[in-house]
């Protein structure tokens, strides 16, 4: 049935502009809206609130659901664990004032908006005394790194002979540089 | 209209589609629902190729004022109840969407469609074992009834 109805869509949209029937139009226009509906008022979703497993709702009515079965937290949809704190706002085009908050329903949750991955390396100079000191410090070991890598495996003019106790030291030592830079690293990231 | 409580509202919206878009074998008696959105009667018939073919069913669906987050209560009604192992005589229905698992995003066609399915998985027609003690003590509100669900499968 409703393939019928898909097969009829799509050949109703190869034809020609001027013999669309204006059925169509309508159509779609339905099924855009019913795309935006709430899963559990059938409205447009107000204060719309999308869950982590991606369905959506009013915030009045996915908190109505929740505060009924307070035991158990599932998504109405599928069955997904969910709560309060893990849903998403979403804001449409043009401000929405507060229209009318339903009397004992909570503020939606605000949107939370993590900052993009750290900036990197040097173009922190410009972000004050804070930002100065971090990224000079990390700045300055890019180089070491660097060295400490070039160096590796590769003799240099004037590098200790193969098998020799000092070359065996400098690998050593160029090692540890490289390591100590790779921690160094992570911490910067995970920073 | 502009004075519809929300689970009228949802009611409404429900009624249009059910209407307009019928599961097959489900027919929603739409003068007496728009009449009382809070008591719909639903005539089912036994799906084709399973035992309940041929044979006519009716459903009454009766909604609280907190519909969906409250389900319906939902039993078969008139001279023909299914003989089923899940179906008592006096028309309850244990099934698990209707207390325990309901959930708002649940519809009266999706609960139509679960007991349609549930009626065309049956192996055998007969009442549940429990049934006469059941229907000489229960409440009249099936929702009532601490349900212990059976498997899904039967
Ligand atoms: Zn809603
Ligand atoms: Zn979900």
């Amino acid at each position: 049935m409703s393939k019928c109805e898909l097969a009829e869509m799509s050949t109703a949209k190869e034809q020609p502009g001027p013999s669309k029937p204006s059925g169509s139009a309508q159509e779609e226009k339905e099924r855009d809206e019913r795309m935006f509906e709430c899963n559990i008022c059938l409205d447009t979703a107000k204060d719309a609130v999308v869950s982590m497993c991606g369905h959506l709702f009013c915030w009045p009515c996915l908190y109505q659901w929740l505060e009924t079965r307070p035991a158990r937290q599932l998504c109405p949809v599928c069955k997904a664990a969910i709560s309060k704190e893990k849903v998403i706002p979403l804001y449409g085009r043009g401000i929405t004032k507060q229209e009318d908050p339903r009397n004992n329903v909570p503020p939606r949750p605000a949107g939370q908006r993590s900052e993009p991955e750290a900036n990197a390396g040097f173009s922190g100079f410009g972000f004050g005394e804070g930002g100065f000191h971090m990224s000079f410090g990390i700045g300055a070991f890019p180089f070491g790194f660097f060295t400490s890598t070039f160096n590796f495996g590769e003799t240099r003019p004037g590098a200790a002979p193969r098998g020799s106790p000092q070359f065996l030291e400098e690998q050593f030592l160029s090692k540890v540089f490289l390591w100590v830079a790779l921690v160094f690293i992570c911490w910067l990231v995970m920073a | 209209m502009a004075a519809m409580s929300p689970s009228e509202r949802r009611l409404q919206k429900e009624l249009m589609s059910l209407m307009r878009e019928p599961p097959p074998g489900v027919h929603v008696d739409g003068d007496q629902a728009g009449q009382n959105l809070t008591q719909w009667i639903i005539h089912m018939e036994g799906a084709k190729g399973t035992l309940y073919e041929g044979e006519r069913f009716q459903l009454q669906f009766k909604f609280s004022s907190k519909y969906p987050f409250d389900s319906p209560e939902v039993t078969f009604i008139g001279g023909n109840i299914p003989v089923h192992p899940h179906v008592y005589s006096n028309g309850h229905i244990c099934l698990s969407i209707l207390t325990d698992d309901w959930s708002p995003a649940l519809s009266v066609q999706s609960v139509c469609l679960s007991i349609v399915s549930m009626l065309s998985s049956c192996k055998e027609k007969k009442r549940p074992p429990d049934n006469s003690f059941y229907v000489k003590t229960c409440n009249k509100n099936p929702k009532k009834t601490k349900w212990w669900y059976h498997d899904d499968s039967v």
